[in-house]
């Protein structure tokens, strides 16, 4: 008796043993801190993970397919014979949370406050770059085309053309029908919509707390500006299913908006706490604090998450992640004194600056990449295989690509022939960089090493790691030799890897000073096929790439870490479409 | 004495403008590439560089730097913080009371027990309690504060399901955002008395235990070793064995003569301990989940956030500048000889 008054007093003191959150509130601890709420500002997956319940874009992805859309703010569009012009009927009846209605003009607003805005740190260029044609703020880019010695009235002429453009990239046909022009065809125009970015904003109640008047008059004041300083950072009114309660820097609180168009969704509250230690995070979904968390990788979920009761692990064979991961060949390594390659001669103490333009180095170098060990030791088994540098479920993916693993007698077979055999006679030194602290570019580097250097003594490879600023710096200068590096998608639309990777103005491909016509071409004719019954040929084409790319070896692909979701074992609904930063919406997920 | 404090007041603005003057200039040791790297979080955005230097003048020379900064200051204006993505002193606001809320809960305790413990082994001395209070404290010494945060989290929280982590339930957080729950302090213990939600309040309490716990186990060993050599010290003199000679209760001779002065290296320690504390803990912070000044300076740090350091150094160096003077003051309380002239 007196035991049990003990362990009731005790429970009453401390709370029960095990609390499950209530059934309609879902609490997610991540390990991200949100950036901004501002959908034009904000760039990082943690603060994109909230927008997009708060806010809605003409279109959205339809659960976890990235080829299907669903009319969101738009219920139907078209796209111009010329590719140049997309018009978009507006759905009716829409409200924001502040009840405001929804109407072409917030469109217009939301698109424009991007245009006039352009952060050099946010993913505003999405829309710049297609719209307007510029990718930088108006400043930024007025210096560049006119110089810093320009004159204020030369200044103020290139503005005036900036605005033109700006003014013209969006019009109201009507209330309800919208229409973007575009500078130049965009066979990606309609994926980039999707972007955060392009949310709808409310813009009478924006205007009314001081943002951007939406007119000629002020949009000078708002070039270029850091938009975290702005209302829209820390307060929405958007369309979406959930409106903002409250960010208070750690905390994000949301409600069930009881005006959303679409219908009630069975969650009603939701908390989004950035807890940064793993172990306390891992601690609160055990004792069922917490409904979702971020875990880091999959030794951690294999050790601790498989252990716990009434938790689950959501993973499938077929997720990939938005991105690639590739070790890149420079054909022709520019730089004066450059220190990675040595004496810049086939000397056995250096490398001629077009080394790895002869195919053969470049399949030897392939062979002495160990995917099996980066997919079993370093991803525990759980990876995704890349045959081309395209995420595995996107469209024009090819998969049935073969894939260079381990083999060190091809390796030394290409060895032997590369540089009409003075590359094994001779020996050669180089350096492979990678940024400081990122453990799997570190362990891809020195496999390269070991697997390279055991092969001929002659062999001399330094592994070093830079700045991650001084590593992108380097790239850029196209001073790299050899350098493994990652790409995240921007937008949903396979052109987001097949022209940075492959093309020769691709931002990827143009620092290893890689270049073949007849992929340019391709790509170029790829970018043409704006209609939507051209899509299938498009993809064909991009495998047709992928196929290319297997002989000509520009870059080598390897597998990255298969995505995974860790919940407690009532919530439902869950899925995973790698274009949604949070994986799923809010709204299409219960609990039992 | 007035005249004493007066001229310590009138120091500490010194004592500010020289740390500014430190951090503004060991800023300036890193090129300007590093520093407007340190503001990229995407890959992506490390092609603006260049812009992130112009705009935040990163290129411009230590005075130039420093000015800009100061002009802004003696306006009233902190600046806006790159690791909480506010204005500065709004973070201070929120967070602030966090850190003292939780540097209270522990310091009143770690003193407590410290003080305890450290008079009871020096009365036994060689004693039996006094050899384990010894070994007790040397572990409580070594313990690093992270292995006793973990252990209790995994196993008190994880385990028991006891106390619970960060500064109040989820669904209360929910609850209090949703509500017209107004924090006039930001200390959810009083804020909670305030606003009539005793809930509250008990469940801010309840949450201080773990993290306090942590604290005082690690911490207090500290103060128990320093009471200890400091009571033997006093015990040993001359006034302790004319009290016991003239029959006093030896009771009376150790807790009314020596103790009281045996506490004054006690003071002299705790009070900028205090102060450190409510700097932050930063482990104890990133583990308990429990947001405070600590973890958002250390963050501030890794990522070159010259405007967070700076407010932070300036509400510290205030922050002990304070503790040192009430602890001077403290000196007089207890130790009657001490005068300020």
């Amino acid at each position: 008796m007196k035991k049990r008054l003990i362990t009731l007093v005790a429970l009453a003191l401390f709370g029960a043993a095990f609390a499950a959150t209530p059934k309609d509130t879902y609490v997610y601890l991540q390990s991200a801190v949100i950036d901004s709420l501002d959908p034009v500002q904000a760039y990082d997956g943690a603060s994109i993970g909230i927008l997009e319940n708060v806010y809605e874009t003409l279109y959205s992805f339809k659960k976890d397919s990235l080829g299907e859309y669903e009319p969101t703010l738009a219920t139907s569009y078209e796209v111009s014979a010329d590719g140049m012009t997309y018009t978009f009927h507006l759905r009716k009846g829409v409200k924001f949370h502040s009840g405001n209605p929804m109407t072409c003009k917030d469109v217009k607003y939301s698109m424009q406050r991007n245009l006039v805005t352009m952060p050099g740190d946010s993913g505003a260029w999405i829309f710049g770059s297609v719209l307007t044609g510029y990718g930088d703020d108006a400043m930024t880019e007025a210096k560049r085309a006119l110089g810093d010695n320009a004159s204020q009235a030369d200044i103020d002429k290139f503005l005036d053309e900036y605005w033109k453009k700006i003014e013209a990239a969006v019009t109201c046909d009507d209330m309800y029908t919208v229409s973007f022009h575009l500078a130049k065809p965009d066979v990606a125009f309609f994926a980039r919509l999707l972007f955060t970015g392009g949310a709808v904003v409310d813009s009478k109640w924006a205007i009314e707390h001081g943002e951007w008047s939406g007119t000629e008059k002020d949009w000078k004041d708002w070039i270029g500006v850091d938009l975290r300083t702005g209302y829209l950072h820390n307060h929405a009114s958007g369309t979406g299913p959930y409106k903002l309660v409250k960010w208070d820097g750690n905390n994000v609180v949301a409600e069930a908006f009881d005006g959303y168009w679409g219908g009630e969704p069975a969650i009603k509250k939701v908390l989004v706490q950035s807890v940064e230690e793993e172990s306390t995070r891992l601690e609160a979904l055990a004792r069922g604090d917490a409904d979702r968390i971020d875990v880091n990788d999959w030794a951690t979920v294999n050790a601790k998450v498989k252990q716990m009761s009434g938790v689950k692990v959501w993973s499938d064979p077929s997720w990939s992640p938005a991105a690639a991961h590739v070790v890149f060949f420079n054909f022709n390594v520019e730089g004066e004194n450059n220190p990675y390659i040595g004496s810049g001669k086939l000397d056995g103490n250096g490398i001629p600056r077009d080394f790895f333009s002869d195919i053969n180095v470049r399949k030897a170098f392939a062979y002495c990449l160990d995917q099996d060990a980066i997919y079993n030791d370093l991803f525990e088994g759980h990876g995704s295989w890349y045959t081309m540098a395209l995420p595995p479920t996107w469209p024009g993916y090819d998969p049935t690509i073969p894939i260079r693993k381990l083999d060190l007698d091809k390796a030394e077979e290409y060895f032997k022939k590369a540089w009409g055999g003075q590359v094994w006679e001779k020996g050669f030194k180089l350096t492979i960089t990678y940024n400081a602290g990122n453990t799997e570019r570190q362990t891809v580097a020195e496999m390269i090493k070991a697997n390279v250097e055991s092969l001929n003594p002659k062999f001399k490879i330094d592994v070093v790691p830079l700045q991650w600023s001084d590593y992108l710096k380097a790239a850029r200068a196209k001073s790299l030799p050899i350098w493994p590096l990652g790409w995240g998608a921007d937008y949903a639309d396979s052109d987001n890897f097949i022209h940075p990777f492959y093309h020769s103005r691709g931002s990827l491909a143009k620092r290893q000073n890689f270049k073949d016509p007849e992929i340019d071409k391709l790509i170029d004719y790829a970018r043409t096929l704006v209609k939507p019954e051209q899509q299938a040929e498009r993809y064909e084409i991009y495998k047709k790439i992928g196929r290319m790319a297997y002989d000509e070896l520009p870059n080598i692909p390897y597998p990255l870490q298969s995505p995974f979701i860790v919940t407690r074992d009532n919530v439902q609904g869950v899925y995973y479409n790698s274009m949604i930063s949070r994986d799923f919406y809010w709204k299409d997920i219960s609990k039992k | 004495m007035l005249n004493y404090i007066i001229r310590r007041v009138l120091q500490i603005p010194l004592v500010l403008f020289v740390l500014s003057l430190i951090i503004v200039g060991l800023m300036q040791l890193l090129s300007p590439q590093q520093r407007a790297a340190a503001f990229v979080t995407s890959d992506k955005q490390i092609e603006h560089l260049d812009q992130i230097i112009e705009k935040y003048h990163l290129d411009e020379g230590f005075l130039v730097q420093y000015g800009m900064w100061a002009r802004e200051v003696l306006k009233g204006n902190l600046g806006f913080s790159r690791i909480s993505k506010e204005p500065v002193t709004t973070t201070i606001r929120k967070r602030f009371p966090a850190s003292v809320e939780l540097a209270l809960a522990a310091f009143v305790p770690i003193v407590l027990v410290g003080v305890f413990l450290g008079t009871i082994a020096a009365v036994n001395r060689d004693k039996l309690i006094d050899q384990v209070l010894r070994v007790v404290a040397i572990i409580g010494w070594s313990l690093p504060t992270f292995v006793m945060a973990i252990w209790l989290v995994a196993w008190v929280y994880g385990g028991l399901g006891w106390f619970g982590i960060g500064r109040l339930p989820n669904e209360m957080l929910i609850d209090l955002a949703t509500s017209n729950f107004h924090q006039y302090t930001g200390m959810y213990t009083i804020d909670g008395i305030l606003n009539g939600r005793l809930d509250v309040t008990w469940q801010a309490l309840i949450r201080l235990v773990l993290p306090a716990t942590a604290l005082v186990i690690v911490v207090s060993a500290g103060i128990m070793r320093v009471m200890r050599s400091s009571m033997l010290d006093e015990l040993g003199k001359d006034y302790v064995r004319t009290a016991r000679a003239k029959g006093l209760t030896e009771n009376r001779v150790i807790y009314k003569h020596a103790w009281r002065n045996a506490l004054i290296p006690v003071i002299t320690m705790a009070g900028p301990m205090l102060g450190r504390m409510i700097g932050g803990i930063v482990v104890i912070e990133l583990i308990f989940n429990f947001p405070g000044l600590g973890e958002w300076a250390a963050k501030a740090a890794t990522q070159l956030d010259m405007t967070t350091l700076l407010a932070f150094v300036m509400l510290i160096g205030l922050i002990m500048a304070t503790v040192n003077l009430l602890v001077d003051i403290a000196y007089v309380i207890v130790d009657p000889r001490i005068r300020y002239e």
